[in-house]
């Protein structure tokens, strides 16, 4: 395994990239970075072109124009050079179903260019990071999909590559494996960038230090998911139980500005109701909604602050898009 | 060059270990131990200016259009119907490295196939003892015609791989090498029976008629004539279908 002797800045970018079949544009203007040790998550819909850029990245599709980079070197230009750097499970994971497990890894190694007497060594560490130690001789033919994609991870792993390009790695697999995988994913953060695209949002959320939003060919949103939380709700909620009339409520409406609202509003019973209160990022009363609550005559029992999750980012980012395109 | 020595030795592996393989090679030496075994009862019943071993040679055709592309089939058409191929691409092996390690285990089986035919003059030998007539084990043709089997299944093998390149399917990739392999073999029997010499028009056909007789060559090889026109013509066909091999799996999805 080749090894810069200086670490570049980067592990991985993307420039610009563009990819055309045609008059079908599949991705456009695509640009990110990813830094060394970096742990990111690569989100979109179906066809939104994450695929696409994987592919791009791991130099199995030309781009109509725009530039990649692995560790430095240009996929296009010194693919054997980029390619030594990064591992590439694809989605699916296609492998040969005639080997066994350990032949298939040490075939992978050797292409790799792990050196001979390490080949042996590298295999067993990643069948044991993968638990696969119990099936090396089994034929791959005959292994169920969950391991088929664990066979995929410890080859993505053998070489100890810079940078993990994983498209869907938990596809198929049962909540365990799931867990056993999002367990390993954590365990390479600072040691190898791991670009992973997946529709499961709480597992991006689970693991990534950061994520990428693509819809329909370009990225509408990147960031740490509490920056894109800012950035794309920032209206603030809160689950508010308190007793009071639904005059009450009218006038705590009053007292909030415009565009804070109260909504949802359910009676509990003996006077008590339940209430989202959702505040507008220039609402005064951001800061002291209990204060504000309580000078409007209401008794309350409980302000619960309303956390959006990755799942609410990645459908405001996604139908913010859609609405720009119709307008 | 690691990359090319790893991925033969894989694919000679995949090869022997395939009982694909050992069927394609029991079929072959049926059918070659038939014309041999009725060449030899031809031979016994009136004298033939041939030898048994130089009449299996003129149905060379026969094994290579029946035999080469069930071999050249499983290569590329089969790894790229099970997504493999770009898998394998993923790695930092080349799609030169990767076409070329193909070719050559296709290739050696190929010419390992042929030299086993020479346990039948061998056996014919031993079995007919001391009254044989000493031209049944005819070394020289042997020798020759597997000369030749090696230098034009350069090219025979790499229409093979390249037809395996360009589909998903392992059954067409067989129909395209034998077509091609077909219009190869006929295309320059046909040139040759043309009446160039009666129709001044068809005389520049002359040249390429002479390129393209295969079993002309062999039976030039056999009788131990090394003509550099078809080592020219098998080595640059060869070449030529290597690289866009290449060409065509770099750009495969």
């Amino acid at each position: 395994m080749a090894d810069n002797v200086t670490q570049p800045d980067l592990a991985l970018e993307a420039n610009r990239l563009t990819k055309r079949y045609g008059a079908l544009t599949a991705i456009e203007d695509i640009s990110f970075k990813v830094a060394p040790g970096e742990i990111v998550g690569f989100l979109g819909p179906n066809g939104a072109g994450k695929s696409t850029t994987l592919r791009i990245l791991a130099g199995r599709l030309l781009a109509t124009s725009g530039r990649a980079t692995i560790w430095g070197e240009s996929v296009a230009l010194e693919p054997a050079k980029a390619k030594q750097h990064l591992a590439y499970m694809p989605e699916n994971n296609p492998l040969p179903e005639d080997l066994r497990i350990r032949e298939y890894l040490e075939l992978r190694a050797r292409l790799k260019g792990v050196e001979e007497d390490q080949v042996e060594l590298r295999v067993d560490q990643s069948m044991h990071d993968c638990d696969l130690q119990g099936r090396a001789s089994m034929l791959i033919a005959h292994l169920s999909k969950g391991f088929r994609q664990r066979v995929g991870i410890a080859d993505a792993l053998l070489a100890q590559p810079k940078i993990i390009l994983l498209d869907e790695p938990t596809i198929g697999l049962d909540p365990h494996q799931i867990l056993g995988i999002r367990d390993l994913l954590r365990s390479l953060r600072g040691k190898m960038a791991v670009l992973i695209s997946s529709h499961i949002l709480a597992e991006v959320e689970q693991v990534c230090d950061r994520v990428i939003i693509l819809n329909r060919g370009r990225i509408v949103a990147q960031g740490r998911t509490d920056e894109l939380r800012r950035d794309l709700l920032p209206s603030l909620g809160h689950r508010v139980v308190a007793a009071c009339t639904l005059a009450e409520l009218e006038r705590l409406t009053h007292v909030m500005d415009a565009h804070s609202t109260c909504r949802e509003v359910r009676i509990i019973g003996d006077g008590w109701c339940e209430f989202r209160v959702v505040l507008s990022p220039e609402s005064p009363a951001r800061d002291q909604l209990l204060t504000t609550l309580v000078s409007a005559g209401l008794r309350v029992r409980e302000v619960a602050e309303e956390q959006a999750g990755l799942e609410d980012i990645f459908l405001a980012a996604t139908r913010r898009d859609n609405r720009e395109v119709r307008t | 060059m690691r990359s090319f020595r790893v991925l033969l030795l894989h694919e000679l592996r995949s090869t022997w270990l395939s009982w694909t393989t050992w069927a394609t090679w029991a079929l072959f030496l049926s059918l070659l131990g038939t014309i041999h075994w009725y060449a030899i009862l031809a031979c016994s019943r009136t004298p033939m200016p041939w030898t048994p071993t130089e009449a299996v040679f003129r149905w060379f055709p026969l094994p290579l259009l029946c035999i080469l592309p069930l071999l050249t089939m499983r290569s590329l058409a089969e790894e790229r119907r099970a997504g493999t191929l770009g898998a394998l691409l993923t790695t930092p092996a080349s799609a030169l490295a990767v076409v070329a390690a193909k070719f050559t285990s296709v290739w050696l089986t190929w010419v390992i196939f042929w030299i086993s035919f020479a346990i039948f003059p061998a056996v014919a030998a031993h079995g007919l003892g001391a009254s044989t007539d000493p031209r049944i084990l005819d070394g020289v043709t042997l020798g020759g015609g597997i000369a030749f089997v090696a230098l034009s299944g350069l090219l025979h093998v790499s229409i093979g791989i390249l037809c395996g390149s360009r589909t998903r399917s392992p059954g067409l990739a067989a129909l395209m090498t034998f077509v091609c392999l077909l219009g190869l073999t006929v295309s320059g029997g046909l040139l040759d029976a043309l009446p160039t010499d009666g129709w001044e028009w068809l005389g520049w056909l002359k040249e390429p008629a002479d390129h393209l007789r295969t079993v002309g060559h062999l039976e030039d090889f056999a009788s131990g004539i090394v003509d550099s026109q078809p080592i020219v013509l098998y080595l640059t066909g060869c070449a030529l279908c290597l690289g866009l091999t290449v060409l065509a799996i770099e750009t495969a999805d």
